[in-house]
């Protein structure tokens, strides 16, 4: 493999590290206030499509050195619960490496998602979501998949994002690296959203060794949001690996504010954000307005701003035209 | 204090002890079917509420030939133990529970917590593998409407306010912001409820782990918030039949209430009729 001439001999070469890092972009028409600079980690240039690339290639390089995968055993896959994304670059990676994968997805997931899973080869269960909720329980995706996985374990091992430390250690070995590396060390806030907590969690563990000050800012939707694949803290009992010591603070947004951000960021600034990365965005610029009101924000000798953020924009707009059709029927129009 | 009919709920560990137990049958029955499908606790037979559990032609409970048809094919006789569980902190494994008792079986329980706890319980075995079953003789007796209410009692009931009456949905649909939960097929022309109904939704009646709660919780949470009168007798109802089967089974057996019954036809019926009253 060849980073600089870009040519490689598999798909999984293109998966991230720090010597091939997702691009960061800087804000500039959009920039919420003067003299900060604030980078989008653009996290759909991964190869299957989302910052959960990351996460998934080390879980199966983990099942695969724990010996729960082989390629010499190609009748063991995957069962997975997924919003989709995760799912996808399972399905993907399976897909290269010769492994069967069944994703177990809420209804509520983007028809669009439910499209590639299945395009990707993997078999596909869609369970309805609560009908009439009851908190805490088992049921549903996490409770179909588990099934799978203790009935049927001859075929399937479920990584299971929200407690595999796989999924945590994949960005303290790829994403919070390169921000460091990307920002020459001058990093001083991330901002990113909850979900299984494996980015938050990883990313500011590395970093935070690094320069204990930097700044780790989670932006949730508010409450029965419409944001696929972001949880409100009220949503987080389903994951392990949230440790809410390495968050310095959480940033409510109106979930609907997303939807119009989505189409700011793509007509000012070109970048074709999906919603989950337009609410980062949205709440990124709350959190430094009000800081540069406080004048708390960091300021280097002269006066110059030397605050330098990075938002991990996990996904594009390409995969959420139903979740647009719904909040910007303007666009659906013909 | 002890439920008011301990016999009729079983634990995990007592399941787990009579997997093989002569005389002792298990059944799945979720509200999504897929759930049995993935894997179900070793010999437990699974049951389609859809198809297993309704008549196929009119919207009735099935037919007592259907029953019969249905426990004969299951390997089930009128003497066995069933044992019943399901997803949903056992929505439909109360509903199976209740369309089995209307037809005379003696011995039916319930797995208390269903199949979540069973599959919280890591060391549980489950398996996917169907279920030998040796097909039995069973002749259903008529079934017992007494355990059944229907639509012209709720009329009568609306107006004269002489039962308790539970209405077990979500908030949501007891004040008419919806007439069902998104996505299902089965609704009504109408929101609302009942005139008279108290709200008390199915799900108070469950702990996280989806067992019952203790009966000092279930008496606080019917007779003292909910004010009902224990002297009346009382009709549990929801959408379809089946979240009102839970709280039939709440009120019947582990509160011990008296003339207790489920209104199967429930808001779909009711939401629809010409003329029936509706409070929001």
């Amino acid at each position: 493999m060849n980073h600089s001439t870009r040519t490689y001999d598999s798909v999984l070469d293109l998966l991230p590290s720090e010597h091939n890092p997702t691009p960061i972009v800087r804000i500039n028409a959009l920039a919420p206030v003067p003299g900060f600079t604030l980078f989008a980690k653009l996290e759909w240039m991964n190869p299957f499509g989302s910052v959960k690339d990351r996460a998934a290639w080390e879980m199966i390089q983990d099942l695969e050195a724990r010996g729960v995968l082989s390629p010499q055993r190609p009748e063991k896959g995957l069962v997975e619960p997924t919003s989709g994304n995760t799912g996808l670059s399972l399905a993907a990676i399976c897909g290269v490496r010769g492994y069967p994968m069944r994703a177990v997805v809420p209804s509520k997931v983007p028809a669009e998602k439910k499209m590639l899973l299945k395009l990707f080869g993997a078999e596909l269960d869609v369970v309805s979501d609560a009908l009439c909720p009851l908190p805490g329980s088992e049921d549903g995706s996490v409770g179909l998949a588990r099934t799978y996985a203790r009935a049927q374990s001859d075929k399937y091992a479920m990584p299971n994002q929200y407690e595999n430390r796989a999924n945590v250690a994949a960005h303290v070995r790829t994403t919070g690296p390169e921000i460091w590396r990307q920002t020459e060390g001058r990093v001083t806030h991330v901002f990113t959203t909850l979900g299984t907590c494996g980015t938050v969690t990883g990313l500011a563990t590395f970093l935070k060794q690094k320069n204990p000050k930097v700044k780790i800012i989670a932006v949730q939707p508010s409450p029965g949001h419409d944001i696929p694949g972001v949880r409100n803290m009220l949503e987080l009992e389903v994951t392990r690996l949230y440790d809410p010591s390495l968050i310095d603070e959480v940033i409510e947004v109106d979930f609907k504010r997303a939807y119009p951000t989505v189409a700011e960021l793509c007509r000012r600034e070109g970048l074709m954000a999906g919603p989950s990365s337009a609410l980062i965005f949205e709440g990124a610029r709350q959190y430094l307005r009000r800081e540069h009101e406080a004048k708390r924000l960091p300021v280097a000798e002269g006066g110059a701003g030397a605050g330098v953020g990075v938002m991990i924009f996990c996904d594009s707009v390409l995969k959420y035209m139903s979740n647009l059709a719904k909040h910007l029927p303007q666009i659906a129009e013909a | 204090m002890s439920y008011a009919h301990p016999e009729v709920l079983v634990s995990t560990d007592w399941v787990a002890a009579n997997l093989k137990t002569p005389g002792v049958r298990i059944v799945e029955v979720d509200v999504d079917p897929k759930q049995y499908a993935a894997g179900h606790i070793p010999g437990a037979i699974g049951w389609d509420w859809n198809k297993d559990l309704q008549d196929q032609v009119r919207r009735d409970v099935p037919s007592p030939e259907a029953i019969s048809e249905l426990l004969s094919r299951s390997g089930i006789s009128p003497a066995d133990t069933v044992v019943l569980y399901g997803d949903a902190s056992n929505w439909f494994a109360a509903y199976a529970f209740w369309v089995l008792k209307m037809y005379g079986h003696k011995d039916v329980r319930l797995m208390n917590g269903g199949r979540a706890k069973w599959l919280n319980e890591e060391t549980r075995p489950m398996t996917a593998e169907p279920t030998p079953v040796s097909r039995s003789k069973y002749t259903a007796s008529a079934p017992d409407h007494s355990l059944r209410a229907f639509l012209p009692e709720i009329l009568d009931i609306a107006r004269t306010k002489s039962h308790n009456l539970v209405d077990v949905r979500s908030p949501d649909e007891f004040t008419g912001k919806v007439i069902a939960p998104p996505g299902m097929t089965e609704t009504a022309q109408r929101a609302g409820h009942v005139p008279g109904a108290r709200s008390v939704p199915w799900a108070t009646a469950v702990n996280p782990d989806g067992t019952f709660k203790s009966v000092e919780e279930l008496k606080g949470i019917y007779l003292q918030n909910a004010g009902l009168d224990s002297a009346k007798p009382t009709v549990a109802y929801c959408r379809i039949g089946e979240r009102s089967s839970h709280t039939w089974f709440v009120l019947r057996y582990l509160l011990g209430l008296k003339n207790v019954r489920n209104y199967d036809g429930s808001w779909t019926e009711y939401g629809s009729v010409i003329g029936a009253p509706i409070e929001k």
